[in-house]
């Protein structure tokens, strides 16, 4: 088995983990992180997009509010280009409580979260489809954050910084040294799932910073970690319906807050204890409310095409919880596992939020530096990760470039605006063994027509790609940013930087070793069947239409459900073939038992 | 008076109103958009594979026969027979509008024809450009792409057709042979190819790259209006057969098929009103008497005799539905046959060989092809409907879209004008 020795073991590649690499290189640690997945595969990316300015959590969680108007501040300068600066309304509609607004207001001039009450009749010329009927708006500095975006640079600053980073790599036991009284985690055994091989990774300090799937990691050490797995559901409308994040001003709860991100406009969450964080099912209700609660902030917002529904699980922890998530601490917690189980060189870290994690990494670290006794300091707050001069992110900076540098020929999504270029150099920088990791990279397919035409010009691109690096005639890998994977304009030159390539060995879709997973007919079915999936829970009017068409280009036109090859899969297939959407029919039952063909009458 | 109002410039509509004006009908086309026949390959699929089977469809004329015994409702056994001579009018008119038609070599059979990613796509006709795909020929194939051209990937079909034991190669040749734009789409290189100065170019380079006893494929955009000039004069000064792969949409043998009727209608002097969005209609008892279309915000009443729905189902625009699960035909809200409720809709799997029920969601009719409620009694006297709309199948699913759109299209104009078959 091949072993890797280091000082720190990250378990967890989403923002929390990526975070904590980033730190603890920084302050000049050895530092491994290990994520079984893509980088962001987890709740991070599943996460509604906003930067909280603490308003949402002033009345009810000071301290969280208090955390979040910091971090706020923070990011906004450190990973400025992955924040749009879009503002937030607190928006009081005739179905909300009297007496909350002044808490509220009152709430955020303690904390000093900036805030400010403007008319309605100000608030609707910013905002034309707000609903006219609201009594009062306050305006506070939310944010839409891309939480790809982040997380990658965060990555690239770790690396930059001597981190090293490996998806696709899942631990499966932790490693335990020692008898009773005397036990320490001295790392994991990890599974390489792209070579189907283990690795065993020996380090000082191991950290959990598997969010939702933290009770199972720890677990493998003999430790429990009861989290409490908070599930939420988000539905994307197909368009920018707004351009500021729209939240209730009451007491948070359910579908209360709609935040434009991108192309599309967001609305949630639901919040709900689950079992299993990895399998998650959208429940037909909650559609239904998070459509009925959104027609209470724009009216209409039901009537409007929708494009995707998704749905990510809160790592929310308290010490012997039994409530419901909703109302369980949005606190960050830190598990030190040698007080409290006896278990040395091991911390979990739990609990809050995006908005927060660069706060949850330097927490962690700090006690991890107390335990390898070495007292270097965070200097995260003060170092900004890779790409901050583009500045904001705006919507449309994508489009600016393609004009510019007349890049239409060149667009293999038309809805993302994603490029040939983008495409070819985020599969051979990033490792990418599906099309979905290419999605989380440059935004592939997340647009209105859900991958119906850039799928196949994606597998086929990649396709080429791939012949070209086995007949060996591939060009120097492009010096390539990862901070400017979204740049149109960037790829197209794909130099601006020395920084060395990021793949550092890993497979990817394009490179000829691991072709049982470059296989384009793979790739396409996998693709197309992962987002169906999120396309199953609002697909109806317009968007049952455009899923037609995409049937009539996936079957009639290119019969891509016979094509050869049928039986392979990647790691990720059996994850996409779950169902998401409860209610639905099984596989392959017969066409005839699913409903009656006799015709309904109809009232006229 | 007109004597039919065709609702829809789909295929269905296009060679339903064909057939009620050849005949000296006074006829109109009211419609939204111009249907899916320019998203799709601009062959004539009949039935790729029978429902339920992986297995793709050998002589499609025949298993259409099982089709009907076994599913007494389906619109093929509707049809009661005439499926084959709609599909003789059919190639007869494809070669009156200069743009042929034609079969597999064994008469009756499917052609196996090499899809966009290299799979073998069953269909029944073909347009002249896409014969010498067939995969049943011998001759080994040389794919060629355009370097740059994002909707054609000529090492992906190569690798996949050699993986069925269909013998291929791929090859490039660079964009700026055709165009220089930057924004090009499949229309706009087909068109560019309508000049022979630029077809020389490419036969040039094709000399250079073939090797003899190769036929030669390309993707679909050997020219648009002077297609079959194009063809022939490439095929010459190559010395190679050459066939066309469809592309995706816009799909330019769909988008040649289309113009060419549409300029037949105009010479038997059809109107078709586009951008014309049907929004009402006004009955008396049972008779339909005018339908009311909204464009560009101007309501417009039109009259006829009689109206034939050809608005294409769920992909046409013609079957909607929202998320309570309700589903409704659009122009005169007619009974549908559909799933119940909304959790019946789909299946966990894309590709899942039984379709997804709400697909199979449609109009009912009775053996005229006019729509009838749940006791299976004639709704309006004067209305008929055919194509994608109909109840009782799943025309993608099947690979029937094309032979459903024509035969229904022409039963349906015969029907509503009391024509002689
Ligand atoms: C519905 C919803 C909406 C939200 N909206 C917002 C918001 O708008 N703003 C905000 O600030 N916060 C929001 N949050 C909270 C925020 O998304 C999370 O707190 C944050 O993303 C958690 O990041 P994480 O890194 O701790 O966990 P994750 O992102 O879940 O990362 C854990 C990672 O560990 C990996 N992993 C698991 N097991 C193993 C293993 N055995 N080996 C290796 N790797 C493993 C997983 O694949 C995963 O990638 C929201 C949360 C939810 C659920």
């Amino acid at each position: 088995m091949k072993r890797i020795e280091t000082e720190i073991l990250v378990i967890g590649g989403g923002a929390t983990g990526t975070g904590i690499a980033w730190d603890a290189a920084l302050r000049g640690f050895r530092v491994l992180l290990v994520e079984k997945r893509d980088l962001t595969h987890g709740t991070t990316g599943r996460y509604h997009g906003l930067l909280h300015s603490g308003g949402r959590y002033v009345v009810k969680d000071p301290h969280s509010a208090a955390e979040c108007i910091a971090e706020n501040r923070i990011l906004r300068k450190t990973h400025m280009h992955c924040i749009e600066d879009t503002g937030g309304f607190f928006v009081v509609t005739p179905e909300d409580d009297n007496e909350y607004p002044d808490q509220f207001y009152a709430a955020c001039a303690r904390l000093e979260i900036p805030c400010e009450e403007i008319s309605v009749a100000a608030a609707l010329k910013r905002e034309p489809l707000m609903n006219p009927e609201a009594r009062r708006v306050f305006v506070v500095p939310d944010g839409a954050a891309d939480s790809f975006q982040a997380t990658h640079s965060t990555a690239q600053a770790a690396r930059q910084a001597g981190a090293q980073i490996l998806n696709y790599h899942e631990v499966v036991q932790l490693l335990v040294e020692g008898g009773e009284g005397d036990r320490r985690v001295v790392g994991a055994r990890v599974r390489d799932v792209a070579r189907g091989e283990d690795v065993e990774i020996r380090a000082r300090m191991t950290i959990n910073a598997a969010g939702a799937w933290s009770g199972v990691v720890a677990k493998t050490a003999g430790v429990r970690v009861d989290v409490i797995p908070g599930k939420g559901t988000m539905l994307a409308v197909n368009h920018r319906i707004i351009n500021t994040v729209l939240n209730r001003c009451k007491m948070p709860d359910d579908g209360d807050i709609i935040v434009p991100i991108h192309t599309v406009s967001v609305l949630g969450t639901t919040d709900e204890r689950v079992e299993d964080p990895e399998h998650l099912t959208i429940e037909p209700w909650e559609v239904e409310l998070l459509l009925r609660e959104g027609e209470k902030l724009i009216p209409g917002v039901s009537r409007t095409r929708f494009v995707r529904a998704w749905a990510g699980v809160r790592p929310l922890y308290q010490e012997h919880y039994n409530g419901a998530s909703r109302d369980a601490t949005r606190d960050l917690t830190l598990l030190d596992h040698k007080t409290r189980d006896g278990v040395a060189g091991f911390l979990t870290i739990l609990g809050g939020k995006w908005t927060t994690f660069r706060l949850m990494a330097q927490v962690t670290m700090d006690k991890a530096c107390e335990y390898l006794g070495t007292c270097k300091s965070c200097v995260t707050a003060q170092t900004v990760v890779p790409g901050v001069e583009q500045g904001h992110y705006w919507l449309g900076h994508r489009l600016r470039e393609v004009e510019e540098h007349h890049l239409q020929s060149e667009l293999v999504c038309e809805c993302e605006l994603v490029t040939r270029a983008m495409l070819e150099n985020a599969a051979r920088n990033n490792p990418t063994l599906t099309l979905d990791d290419l999605r989380r990279d440059v935004r592939l397919g997340m647009g209105p027509c859900q991958g119906g035409f850039c799928t196949y010009r994606a597998a086929g691109i990649l396709h080429q790609v791939k012949s070209q690096n086995e007949k060996g005639k591939s060009e120097e890998p492009a010096r390539w940013e990862v901070a400017y994977m979204q740049s149109p304009a960037h790829n197209q030159r794909s130099a601006i930087s020395d920084q060395p390539s990021a793949v550092g060995g890993q497979p990817s879709a394009v490179s000829g070793q691991q072709s049982q997973f470059a296989n384009p007919n793979l790739l396409l079915r996998d693709f197309l069947q992962e987002r169906w999936k999120g396309l199953l829970p609002i697909l109806w009017g317009r968007q049952l239409k455009q899923e037609r068409l995409d049937e009539l280009i996936y079957l009639a036109l290119m019969n891509a459900d016979h094509l050869p090859d049928e039986n392979a899969t990647s790691p990720m297939s059996e994850f996409y073939a779950r169902i998401a959407f409860s209610g639905q029919l099984s596989a392959n039952s017969d066409q005839h038992s699913a409903f009656s063909e006799e015709p309904i009458s109809r009232e006229r | 008076m007109l004597d039919l109002i065709v609702i829809g410039a789909g295929l269905t509509g296009l060679i339903a109103a064909h057939t009620a004006a050849r005949a000296g009908k006074q006829v109109k086309i009211v419609t939204k958009g111009l249907g899916a026949t320019h998203w799709h390959a601009g062959s004539i699929d009949v039935l790729g594979y029978y429902p339920n089977s992986a297995t793709p469809v050998q002589r499609p004329l025949e298993t259409v026969r099982d089709l009907t015994r076994a599913r007494p409702q389906h619109p093929y056994a509707i049809l009661d027979g005439t499926l084959s001579d709609a599909l003789k009018n059919f190639v007869a008119l494809a070669q009156e509008l200069g743009l042929p038609y034609a079969g597999a070599a064994n008469d009756g059979d499917n052609l196996w024809l090499p899809s966009p990613v290299g799979a073998a796509r069953p269909t029944f006709l073909a347009p002249r450009a896409q014969l010498a795909g067939d995969l049943r020929r011998p001759e080994p194939m040389l794919i060629v792409g355009l370097r740059g051209m994002r909707d054609f990937y000529p090492e992906l079909i190569a690798e996949n057709l050699n993986k069925q034991g269909h013998r291929a190669r791929a090859a490039f040749l660079p964009l700026d042979l055709i165009t220089e734009r930057h924004d090009s789409n499949t229309v706009h290189l087909a068109s560019a190819l309508d000049d022979p100065a630029r077809r020389m170019k490419l036969a040039a380079e094709l000399k250079k790259i073939f090797q003899p006893g190769e036929r030669i494929g390309l993707p679909a955009i050997l020219g648009l209006d002077a297609h079959a000039v194009a063809l022939d004069d490439l095929q010459a000064q190559v010395g190679a057969p050459i066939f066309e792969i469809p592309t995706l949409p816009p799909s330019v043998p769909g988008v040649r098929l289309t113009n060419a009727l549409r300029h037949r209608l105009r010479q038997l002097g059809v109107r078709v009103e586009i951008n014309a969005d049907v929004i009402g209609f006004h009955a008396e008892k049972d008779r339909v008497l005018w339908i009311e279309s909204d464009a560009s915000g101007r309501p417009l009443k039109h009259r006829a005799e009689k109206f034939l729905l050809a608005t294409g189902g769920i992909l046409g625009g013609g079957i909607n539905s929202d998320h309570t699960g309700k589903v409704w035909e659009v122009v005169f809200n007619l009974p549908l046959t559909t799933p119940h409720d909304r959790g019946e809709w789909f299946r966990a799997r894309f590709f899942d060989p039984a379709g997804h029920p709400i697909f199979r969601a449609g109009v009912p009719v009775n053996r005229e092809f006019q729509p009838v409620d749940a006791n299976g009694g004639r709704v309006y006297e004067n209305i008929w409907a055919a194509g994608n709309i109909l109840a009782h199948t799943d025309p993608i699913l099947e690979r029937s879209l094309e032979g459903i759109a024509i035969a229904t299209g022409m039963a349906t104009a015969r029907s509503a004008c009391n024509l002689k078959p």
